[in-house]
């Protein structure tokens, strides 16, 4: 789309706009939404620290940061659709159904790894876009259409499977060709200075960078956020809110294929009961780093924040040698202080 | 672009003032239920045209065919004395008719430069067409300077500014965005005395600079104070067609609580008016 | 005031050139895509041989037999039991109507249900048997024999059950214990895949039991969350050195163990509960040390081959006792054995 204010903008370029900016500038930092998840990471980093030395040595932190990943990368995308004014509580089943059916279809048709990865890319890509045009069309809250695809997917997953391998889980593949740079691609470990860093951290740190870029710096951007701040003021601006949404449900699909990817070649087999569960872990992070569960409001780094925290916690209580009995409730309470810190911390931030 | 009223601005073929918008007999019903019928309505530029009526009477369905949410079911739209059929807010924004709705379709939680670019953001050139956030901030700033308001920071959520504030953002939005006609859909009706002299003193501002401006309201008074013709809906239906000239405040505000009506009224309950 | 341009879709008109080209293209990539997409190795083998086929040698009447169990979806070990459960009633000419539901008071209602539709007979696991207890007891008064397998070992008489197939999952704990004792382990984790599963916390109760001296904890890891499983394991070896054995509860989880032994380092051993096809390589290579079998094809074959028996010849195997399925050990010496079946999924 053109505008012709690009004409104007030779004589728009004010003077006053460096003053403008620097003036609120440290406040505005402040009050971001990672400010506060930062300082609650922060906060459990320290305590954790304290309170169980293992937790300090440098495989502890390769530890974190891998269970941290496989919850982030899809944090990234399932907080970019809910800053975009929705749900997918199918999210985490998904991850499952994409790792079964690159499984199932390069090892029934006798496929290279790639071709398999390929074609469950475009599964998981059309799950998410029913979802989407579901959510667009009926105009039933996303809630409610995703609790349905979840459940569905949870059926598919058990069901197929059975029916293609007469077992619950997939079969063995790592001797079909492809599965060895598949591998390396998806699940690879890295030695880095001794210590074993996943990829999947860098593909988390990637994404998320990737996110926030989009999120700030490009036109859809904008739109995700005025689909979620308004979807009718967008819609009457001439925003064009279907596709925005559509795309960021195939977003979490995208996401969801990627992690299942990586489910898959690191473990080979694949069980159908996988992933029940994880939709809320998802979530969770996303609303720890700031993103509102109203829509409109968020950022990608947040979920960065977010889902780090949960390794942190999840993590940091076996680290400690806590009773083992008390782990859920352990982890509800961190994640609460968690919120709780962020919270504060915004409202302090905003008063000033 | 000219900046008064009398010099036309489409070279019609029958020359002198052709208007920007004009509504000829135009009729909608949905189902069973008449909302409209048969409306007359005329917008020139550097003109504002006052739409009156009270709660019930029309008016939104009226403002959203011209803006291009709805399709009139009788009569026709012309635009520059073309007839012409809007099927999206795109068409009528297209046509340079631009529309300022009651909630002012702002996103509360973005910022004041963002809101004014939604939808036609500002990119730079080059392979990523990334946004150009230095020029829409400054070009938000002085559009705003232009029109005599002075915010410090466009970088605030919109939904911390006033009502009045909010509205005028809304209205620059859509004078820098190329409209010719702008639909102010009852501007004033949340605001208090000092802001709606606010936005009374923008429209007249935007008359000057040639626009045209329909101004829907129930209130009699502001109407009163900037319009060149009033139109009065009444259940639909039209109930006045009239100058500036041609009414004085005190009939106006007759007509709009209910004219005949209320004079029976009165004489029913044995009390002057 | 200019107008706001109306957009022009972009994109010229392509040449006739290129247009005659294209399908051509497209035609050589899509071949050439094709060719490099088969994967000459691995995938399902081409000959799957005699699967089924023949059998059904009975000519007693058809029946229905309810079997309702406490399967958590998708776990690998109740797999098993249908497989050894269908074979059976295949053979005696049964119409099997599996039902499962891991919460207790549902798998009441299972129970409940079977007793309604007035099936022949019921074969029923009791992981929570003060649970199931209204249900059976209906179905004793409504005079439908009911068979237990697999969990209950010490409360199936006491309901009116007539038999019982299985081991005792404290019994099986109790087994690895004292094997681990032997093998002289002195720090053990026991690794809980489900939070609350009576069945898996007898399990790791029996190992404490059975150990004796030495240490055993529990560690409760997110069984449908693979990869948190695996960071937590490794977490857990991390923070104390010292362990020295990983006692887990399912297949899947064991090589997970493995996988997480292998990241941190660690010189733990690693020692199961049940099989599966997989499991059987990381015997072979010693990855894992043993896995205790108690032959889930065999119980779910007993259940329903024994109530075969009981409503047609009203036989009752086990003279009032349980009898025991297990617990066995697969381990090196005898992996060779069971290899083959366990790789077909039968054992």
């Amino acid at each position: 789309m053109t505008t012709q204010a690009d004409l104007d903008l030779g004589t728009h370029k004010v003077i006053t706009d460096e003053r403008v900016k620097e003036q609120n500038r440290l406040q505005r930092l402040l009050i971001r939404p990672e400010m506060g998840a930062l300082v609650g990471a922060i906060g459990i980093f320290i305590f954790f620290a304290i309170v169980a030395p293992p937790f300090r040595s440098p495989e502890a932190l390769a530890t974190v940061l891998y269970a941290s990943s496989t919850i982030g990368i899809m944090a990234v995308a399932v907080g970019l659709l809910m800053i975009g004014g929705e749900f997918d509580l199918s999210a985490g089943v998904a991850v499952t159904t994409s790792a079964l059916a690159a499984s199932m279809l390069s090892y029934n048709l006798h496929l290279n790894m790639w071709v398999g990865a390929a074609l469950a890319l475009c599964v998981s890509l059309a799950v998410g876009f029913l979802n989407g045009f579901l959510v667009m069309k009926t105009k039933i809250p996303s809630f409610l259409i995703t609790l349905s695809s979840f459940l569905m997917l949870t059926g598919i997953n058990l069901a197929v499977t059975k029916l293609v391998t007469g077992q619950v889980a997939s079969s063995n593949i790592s001797d079909i060709q492809g599965f060895g740079s598949a591998n390396y691609f998806f699940a690879h470990t890295f030695n880095i200075f001794g210590i074993g860093v996943r990829i999947t951290v860098f593909w988390w740190i990637l994404f998320t960078l990737v996110a926030t870029y989009v999120l700030f710096k490009t036109r859809i951007g904008n739109w995700i956020f005025a689909v979620g701040g308004n979807l009718e003021s967008a819609r009457a601006v001439g925003v064009p809110v279907n596709k925005v949404k559509i795309g960021l449900f195939m977003f979490v699909g995208f996401a969801a294929w990627f992690v299942g990817m990586h489910v898959l070649f690191s473990f080979n087999t694949v069980q159908s009961g996988q992933g029940v569960g994880n939709e809320f872990l998802y979530i969770i992070a996303a609303v720890i780093g700031g993103c509102l569960l109203t829509g409109g409001y968020g950022t990608a780094i947040g979920t960065l924040i977010g889902a780090f925290i949960f390794g942190m916690t999840n993590q940091g209580i076996v680290y400690a040698g806590w009773n083992p009995d008390w782990f859920k409730f352990f982890l509800g309470a961190m994640l609460l202080f968690a919120v709780i810190a962020n919270n504060a911390f915004r409202n302090y931030a905003s008063k000033k | 672009m000219t900046t008064t009223a009398e010099a036309p601005i489409a070279d019609a073929p029958s020359g002198g003032d052709v208007p920007l918008i004009e509504l000829k007999a135009v009729g909608k019903s949905y189902g069973n239920i008449i909302a409209l019928k048969d409306i007359n309505l005329r917008v020139g530029a550097g003109q504002v045209t006052g739409v009156l009526g009270d709660n019930g009477a029309g008016k939104s369905t009226l403002i959203k065919i011209i803006a291009g949410l709805h399709q009139p079911t009788e009569g026709e739209l012309l635009v520059d004395g073309k007839p012409m059929t809007f099927h999206s807010p795109k068409d009528a924004l297209a046509n340079g008719i631009a529309t300022v709705y009651q909630d002012l379709a702002v996103v509360a939680l973005m910022p004041v430069w963002r809101n004014f670019f939604l939808g036609q953001e500002l990119r730079k050139k080059g392979i990523l067409r990334s946004l150009d956030t230095n020029a829409m901030r400054a070009t938000t700033i002085s559009e705003l300077h232009k029109m005599g308001i002075d915010l410090p920071d466009v970088d605030a959520p919109i939904g911390s500014l006033s009502g009045g504030q909010r509205q005028c953002v809304a209205i620059a939005r859509a004078v820098f965005f190329g409209a010719r006609v702008l639909i102010l859909d009852e501007p004033t009706a949340a605001l208090g005395v000092k802001q709606s002299g606010v936005v009374l003193r923008y429209i007249t501002a935007a008359k000057e600079q040639g626009f045209g401006v329909i101004f829907i309201t129930h209130n009699p008074h502001h109407a009163h104070m900037v319009g060149d013709h009033f139109v009065l809906l009444n259940r639909g239906r039209q109930k006045l067609d009239c100058t500036y000239d041609e009414i004085d405040l005190e009939h106006l505000t007759q007509e709009m609580a209910g004219g005949n009506e209320l004079e029976a009224l009165s004489h029913e309950l044995g009390r002057k008016l | 005031m200019k107008f706001r341009s109306v957009p022009q879709e972009g994109g010229a008109d392509a040449p006739s050139v290129r247009r005659n080209r294209l399908p051509l293209a497209i035609g050589a990539l899509l071949t050439a895509a094709a060719l490099a997409a088969c994967s000459s190795t691995g995938g399902k083998p081409a000959d799957t041989g005699g699967a089924g086929g023949g059998g059904g040698g009975v000519n007693t009447p058809r029946v229905t037999i309810a079997m309702v169990t406490h399967e958590a979806p998708g776990d690998t070990f109740w797999d098993l039991i249908r497989k050894g459960a269908e074979a059976a009633a295949q053979k005696d000419n049964i119409d099997l109507k599996y039902s499962a539901n891991k919460e207790g008071p549902e798998q009441g209602n299972l129970l409940q249900n079977a007793v309604d539709s007035k099936v022949a007979g019921i074969v029923t696991t009791l992981a929570t048997p003060d649970a199931l207890k209204p249900a059976v007891a209906n179905a004793v008064s409504a005079g439908i024999p009911v068979i237990a397998f697999n969990s209950g070992i010490n409360q199936w008489k006491d309901m009116g059950v007539l038999e019982y197939f299985g081991q005792d999952e404290t019994l099986a704990g109790e087994t690895a214990g004292k094997r681990l004792a032997a093998e002289g382990a002195k720090n053990v984790i026991c690794v809980i895949q489900e939070q609350g599963s009576v069945a898996l916390e007898a399990r790791c109760a029996g190992v404490k039991a059975g150990m004796a001296g030495g240490t055993v904890t529990n560690l409760n890891v997110t069984g449908t969350d693979l990869p948190s499983v695996e960071s937590t394991i490794g977490a857990k070896l991390q923070q104390d050195p010292s362990i020295d054995y990983i006692v887990t509860l399912g297949a899947p989880i064991a090589l997970t163990a493995v996988k997480a032994v292998g990241n941190t380092g660690s010189k733990a051993k690693v020692g199961t509960f049940d099989t599966n096809a997989a499991l059987v390589a990381a015997v072979k290579d010693g990855s894992v040390q043993w896995a205790i079998d108690q032959q889930p094809y065999l119980q779910g074959y007993l259940a329903v081959d024994s109530m075969w028996l009981y409503l047609n010849n009203k036989n009752v195997i086990g003279g009032g006792q349980a009898v025991l399925t297990g617990p066995s050990f697969i381990d090196k010496t005898n992996i060779d054995s069971v290899a083959k079946l366990a790789e077909a999924g039968t054992r």
